[in-house]
C-alpha cells in the first residue's frame, strides 16, 4: 500500500457550509474573542426537531421529542429549542434551572439520571417528570413530596436488562434502570406511594448503535406497560431515550478506505496512520488482528430522525410481528424521545487558530501547533475521527498541495494531541491560519473541558444567517427574538 | 450408498459443469462444488466434524457445552454433532442477521447468545471488548467446555485438505483445476482447498472473495475483517477482491435459476465473483482451462435476506378486493362518523363495532362490545367477499381513522350500504372522554 493521503472529510448541511465558507467572519470572530472559540447555529437544531416531528407525523404518533440537555451546555440552542415545541431531557440540578431558565415549562422536562437530594427537590417541587431509576430513588422522592407536602409527582419507571425470547441479547452492563425481572416490586413501591407519585409510564435508555436491542427493549416496554394496566395503573408513555447518532463523515469511501489503512497500518503493511503507532484498539498479535476498534462509527447510514423510523417499522416478535410504531398507536401510547447528539447534528463548529507549523525532518509529518487545548475540541475523546477544514488568514495561495501533519494542543503535555491520528490535509496551513472543526456541538464542547495551566477555555458564540451575511451574538445573549435573529 | 451415521455422509460433494450458455466463459470450463449438499446443509459440516471428532469422548465423559462463535453453517453443523452425542450446544455471535437462521438453530436446541451493538458513548480507555471477555469466560472454567475455535483450528483447514480439496481433483480425473475461487468466512475451506492443489500442481491461481465493506453477506468477513481470522494467511491468495451483497444475490439468481443449483449468496458471490475475475483472462486464452468454484450452502435459509434487499424478487401479482388498489378519492369519500355521532349510532342502531387493531392492543383497551378482527386478517377475509350481511351496519375502528377509512371504502365499493369509519379512531374516542373497557 502507498502514502496516497487518506482524508476523512466532515459532511457538511448547507446551513454549517455556509458558515465555514464565512472566512472574513471566521477569522474577526476569532480576532476578537480568541481561540480556540465554539460557534453554535440555533436555527439548525430547530430544523432537526423536525425532521424528527416529521416521523412522528408519519407514523401518527403523539408525545414529546425531549433534547439531552448533557450533550451541550449552550444557552441559545437550548433557547431556541424553548421557542418551539420541543421538550427538555435534564441530567442535573444546573441543567433543571437552565431550563426552566430559557423558558421550558415543567410539562415539557423531564429528569433522568443520578439525583442529589437538591435536584430531586427542584423537579418535585417545579412538578416536572422524573425518570425513575429505582424502588430507592422512588423511596426518596415519595418522602420528599410527603415532607415538604408537595403535589404528587409524574414518575416514568427507567427499566433496563431487557430480554428478546429464544435468543439471548447479551447486553452491556448499566448502572441505570431497574431490570425487567424486578418490575414487579418496582409496582409494589409504585402503588405504596400511591399519594406521592404518579406514574405516566416506563423509559428505557440504551447506549448501543443496535437498532435490533432497542427494538428489544421498546418490545419489552409495551409487556411492562400491560403488566402497569392489568394491575389498575394508567400508563401512558414510553420514553425510549436517546442514541440516534450522527453521520460525521460525508464520504462512505473515505472512511472504508481509512479503516482498511489503519487495519493495515496496525498489521505493519503499511507506514503508521497515527503518532507512536497507536492502533485505536486494535492490535497485532503474531499477524493477526486483535481488539475492537474503539471509534465512533464516523460514516452511518441510517442516523436520527431516518434511525428513529428505522426502529419504529422493526416487528414485534412476541406481540404477533407488528410493527412497533402501530403497536404504540394502536395501544394510545405516547412515544417520547431524548435525542442529544442527533438533535444536534451540524449544530457548531469549533475554531481554533495554528500558532507554529513545524517540519521536524524532510519528508515527514508537518507538526501543527494550534491555541486550544486537546479537550477544547473533544472529538477525539468520543472517538470520531473527522479533518478540520483550513480557513486562511489571507487569500494567500493554496499552498503546494496535500501534507500530512500532526496537531497538537497549547498544553505543555506529551498527550495534549488534538488527534493521535496523523492528518491529511488539501495545503499546508499558515500560522494565522483557522481550522474549522465542524460537527462539534454533540459532547465535543464542553463535556471535556477544563481550565488546565490556566488556559481559557473556548468562548462560545451564537451565529446565524440574515440573508447572505452571518450575524452572531455571545451565546448568552441569544434568545428566540434577538434582532433578526432565532424565530422570525 | 448405505451408512451407519448420518456423519459418515459428510463430503463427496458432487462437482457439477456450468452451462458454457449461463456463463459465457468461452475456453474455460467452470465448476461448482456442491457443497450445500452435506447432510447438515453446508460447507462446515466438514470443518464441524473435523473438529469436534477428536474430542467427543471426552466431552462426553465430562458432559461438556460444545461452544463456537459462529452465525450460521458451523452452529448448525455442531448443534447437530453435539444433539448426537447429547450434548448442548452454545453459539455466540455478533453476525447473525438472517432471523430464519436463529430460528433454525434454536429448533436444532443451540442456545444463542448475541453480543451487544457498539456503544454511542465510547469509553476510549475500554480496552475489554465482549469477545475477550467471552474468552477469559471460557479459559476461567476450566474443561466444561468443548470450544472448537473454527477461525483458528487447524483442523478446520485439514478437513478440506485431505477432503474437498482431493476430492476436486479425483473428479477432474488427476487433474487440477487452473484457478479456484472460494469465499473467504474462516478462510479454512479457501486455505485447505489451495494448500492440496498446490501440493499437485503449483501453477494453480487461487482468487479469495470477501463481501464489499459497507455489505453485509451471511457467512463471509469483509477486507478488514478476514484480518482478525486466525487461519487467514494473504499468501494463500494470488489475488482478493470483493464483492457485494447485490452481486451476491445477481449470483445466486443465475444459480438457482438458469442451473438449477439452489445454492445460497455466498454461492452467488463465488459465481459472480468467478465469471468475473475470469471473463478478462477468457479472451487471452486459446486453450482450454478448468477453473472450480465452492457453493458453500442452500438458498432457503435466505428468504428473509433476499425480501429485505431484492423484495422485487419475491413479489406477486395484485389480489382482488385489496385495499392498495383503492385511489385517494375514494378513500376521502369513505363514510365516516364521529365520537358522539358514534356513540348514538351505537344506542340506536346497535352497528357491528370491528376493532382493526392487533389483539394485544385490543385486550388492552376497547369499545365495549367490539369484535377484534386484525387489519391482515381483514384483508384476508374481504379478499372472498364480504364478510356480513348487508342488513348488518358496521363501525370500523381503527387507531386514528386512516385504516378504518380505507376498509370502509373498500366495504363501500364491494356493495355494502351501510359501513361507516370512526373518524379520528380510538385515539379521538379515548380524548373526547368515551368509555373503553377491559374484559
Ligand atoms: C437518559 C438519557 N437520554 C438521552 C441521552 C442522549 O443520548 P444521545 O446524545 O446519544 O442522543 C443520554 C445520554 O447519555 C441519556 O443518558
Amino acid at each position: 500500500m502507498d502514502g496516497r493521503p487518506l482524508y476523512l472529510e466532515p459532511r457538511l448541511e448547507p446551513r454549517l457550509r455556509s458558515l465555514v465558507a464565512a472566512h472574513g467572519t471566521l477569522h474577526s470572530i476569532v480576532d476578537a474573542l480568541g481561540s480556540p472559540l465554539h460557534l453554535v447555529v440555533p436555527d439548525q437544531i430547530a430544523e432537526n426537531l423536525e425532521r424528527f416531528r416529521s416521523v412522528y407525523r408519519a407514523h401518527h404518533l403523539s408525545g414529546q421529542v425531549f433534547y439531552a440537555h448533557k450533550a451541550n451546555r449552550s444557552s441559545a440552542l437550548l433557547r431556541r429549542l424553548a421557542a418551539t415545541d420541543a421538550g427538555v431531557d435534564v441530567a442535573s440540578l444546573g441543567e433543571l434551572q437552565h431550563a426552566l431558565g430559557a423558558g421550558f415549562g415543567a410539562d415539557r422536562i423531564t429528569a433522568t439520571g443520578p439525583k442529589n437530594p437538591e435536584f430531586l427537590w427542584l423537579a418535585a417541587r417545579t412538578g416536572v417528570t422524573v425518570g425513575v431509576d429505582g424502588v430507592a430513588e422512588l423511596d426518596r422522592l415519595a418522602g420528599l413530596v410527603r415532607k415538604h407536602g408537595l403535589a404528587p409527582v409524574r414518575v416514568l419507571l427507567r427499566l433496563s436488562g431487557f430480554e428478546a425470547p429464544g435468543v439471548k441479547v447479551l447486553s452491556r452492563r448499566s448502572r441505570f434502570g431497574t431490570p425487567v425481572r424486578e418490575v414487579e416490586p418496582l409496582l409494589e413501591a409504585v402503588e405504596r406511594h400511591g399519594d406521592a407519585v404518579e406514574p405516566t409510564g416506563v423509559a428505557f435508555h440504551l447506549d448501543t448503535t443496535s437498532v435490533a436491542e432497542k427494538a428489544t427493549a421498546l418490545e419489552g416496554c409495551l409487556a411492562a406497560l400491560e403488566l402497569c394496566r392489568s394491575r389498575g395503573l394508567r400508563p401512558r408513555a414510553v420514553d425510549i431515550g436517546g442514541g440516534f447518532g450522527i453521520s460525521y463523515l460525508a464520504e462512505r469511501e473515505q472512511w472504508e478506505a481509512y479503516t482498511s489503512g489503519l487495519t493495515a497500518a496496525v498489521l505493519g503493511r503499511r507506514p503508521p496512520l497515527t503518532w507512536g503507532g497507536h492502533g485505536y484498539g486494535l492490535r497485532s498479535e503474531s499477524g493477526t488482528l486483535r481488539g475492537t476498534l474503539g471509534l465512533y462509527p464516523a460514516h452511518r447510514p441510517v442516523t436520527g430522525a431516518a434511525y428513529l423510523d428505522e426502529l419504529l417499522a422493526q416487528p414485534a416478535g412476541s406481540l404477533g410481528g407488528r410493527p412497533l410504531a402501530a403497536l404504540l398507536l394502536e395501544h394510545l401510547y405516547d412515544l417520547h424521545t431524548e435525542p442529544g447528539r442527533a438533535l444536534l447534528d451540524q449544530c457548531g463548529v469549533t475554531l481554533a487558530r495554528v500558532l507554529e507549523v513545524r517540519g521536524p525532518e524532510p519528508g515527514g509529518e508537518l507538526l501543527v501547533r494550534l491555541a486550544a487545548k486537546a479537550d477544547d475540541i473533544a472529538l477525539e475523546d468520543h472517538g470520531v475521527l473527522m479533518d478540520p477544514v483550513v480557513v486562511p488568514r489571507s487569500g494567500a495561495g493554496p499552498g503546494q498541495g496535500p501534507v500530512a501533519v500532526h496537531l497538537f494542543g497549547s498544553l505543555c503535555l506529551e498527550t495534549d494531541l488534538i488527534t493521535r491520528r496523523t492528518v491529511f490535509l488539501p495545503r499546508r496551513p499558515e500560522p494565522g491560519d483557522l481550522l474549522a472543526f465542524a460537527n462539534t456541538a454533540g459532547y465535543a464542547m464542553d463535556f471535556h473541558a477544563t481550565r488546565a495551566q490556566y488556559q481559557p477555555g473556548a468562548r462560545k458564540v451564537a451565529a446565524w444567517q440574515d440573508g447572505d451575511a452571518w450575524r452572531w451574538c455571545l451565546d448568552d445573549q441569544f434568545w428566540p427574538i434577538t434582532p433578526s435573529g432565532g424565530v422570525q | 450408498m448405505r451408512y451407519d451415521s448420518i456423519t459418515e455422509a459428510i463430503g463427496n460433494t458432487p462437482l457439477v459443469r456450468i452451462d458454457p450458455a449461463v456463463h459465457g466463459l468461452r475456453n474455460i470450463d467452470l465448476y461448482a462444488k456442491l457443497e450445500m449438499l452435506n447432510p447438515f446443509g453446508s460447507v462446515k459440516d466438514r470443518a464441524a466434524w473435523s473438529m469436534a471428532r477428536p474430542l467427543l469422548d471426552e466431552a462426553v465423559e465430562h458432559g461438556s457445552q460444545v461452544v463456537e462463535l459462529s452465525s450460521g453453517n458451523t452452529a448448525k453443523a455442531l448443534a447437530v454433532i453435539a444433539g448426537m452425542h447429547g450434548l448442548g450446544f452454545r453459539s455466540v455471535t455478533n453476525r447473525m442477521r438472517v432471523p430464519e437462521i436463529k430460528d433454525l438453530l434454536l429448533l436444532l436446541g443451540a442456545e444463542i447468545e448475541e453480543l451487544p451493538g457498539q456503544s454511542e458513548c465510547l469509553d476510549p480507555t475500554a480496552t475489554d471488548d465482549p469477545l475477550t471477555l467471552f474468552h477469559r469466560t471460557l479459559s476461567a472454567s476450566g474443561s466444561a467446555y468443548l470450544h472448537t475455535d473454527q477461525y483458528f483450528n487447524p483442523r478446520n483447514t485439514e478437513a478440506h485438505l485431505t477432503g474437498t480439496g482431493p476430492e476436486i481433483v479425483k473428479d477432474l480425473d488427476g487433474r487440477v483445476p487452473d484457478w479456484f475461487v472460494a469465499c473467504v468466512g474462516t478462510a479454512g475451506s479457501s486455505t485447505g482447498v489451495a494448500r492440496a492443489l498446490r501440493e499437485e500442481d503449483p501453477s494453480v491461481r487461487v482468487l479469495g472473495l470477501v463481501g464489499a465493506k459497507s455489505d453485509f453477506i451471511p457467512g463471509i468477513r469483509t477486507i478488514d475483517e478476514v484480518q482478525e481470522v486466525g487461519l487467514f494467511d494473504p499468501e494463500t491468495y494470488d489475488t482478493m477482491e470483493s464483492v457485494s451483497a447485490d452481486e451476491a444475490i445477481e449470483g445466486m439468481l443465475t444459480l438457482n435459476r438458469r442451473c438449477g443449483i439452489l445454492g445460497g449468496p455466498t454461492g452467488g458471490a463465488a459465481y459472480f465473483g468467478a465469471v468475473r475475475h475470469l471473463r478478462a483472462v477468457d479472451e487471452e486464452l486459446s486453450e482450454r482451462r478448468t477453473a472450480v468454484f465452492i457453493v458453500c450452502d442452500r438458498v432457503e435459509s435466505y428468504l428473509s435476506y433476499v425480501r429485505q434487499r431484492r423484495p422485487d424478487l419475491l413479489g406477486r401479482p395484485p389480489r382482488k378486493n385489496s385495499p392498495a388498489d383503492l385511489s385517494d378519492a375514494e378513500i376521502g369519500a369513505a363514510p365516516s362518523i364521529g365520537v358522539a355521532g358514534a356513540r348514538h349510532w351505537i344506542d340506536t342502531d346497535r352497528p357491528l363495532v370491528v376493532d382493526l387493531r392487533s389483539p394485544f392492543a385490543y385486550a388492552a383497551l376497547h369499545i365495549d362490545g367490539s369484535v377484534n378482527i386484525v387489519d391482515e386478517l381483514f384483508a384476508e377475509l374481504l379478499r372472498g367477499g364480504l364478510p356480513f350481511s348487508r342488513r348488518q351496519p358496521v363501525l370500523l375502528a381503527c387507531p386514528v381513522g386512516e385504516q378504518s377509512a380505507r376498509y370502509a371504502a373498500l366495504l363501500t365499493r364491494m356493495g355494502h350500504p351501510d359501513v361507516r369509519s370512526l373518524a379520528g379512531g380510538i385515539i379521538a374516542w379515548r380524548d373526547a372522554g368515551a368509555p373503553l373497557v377491559r374484559d
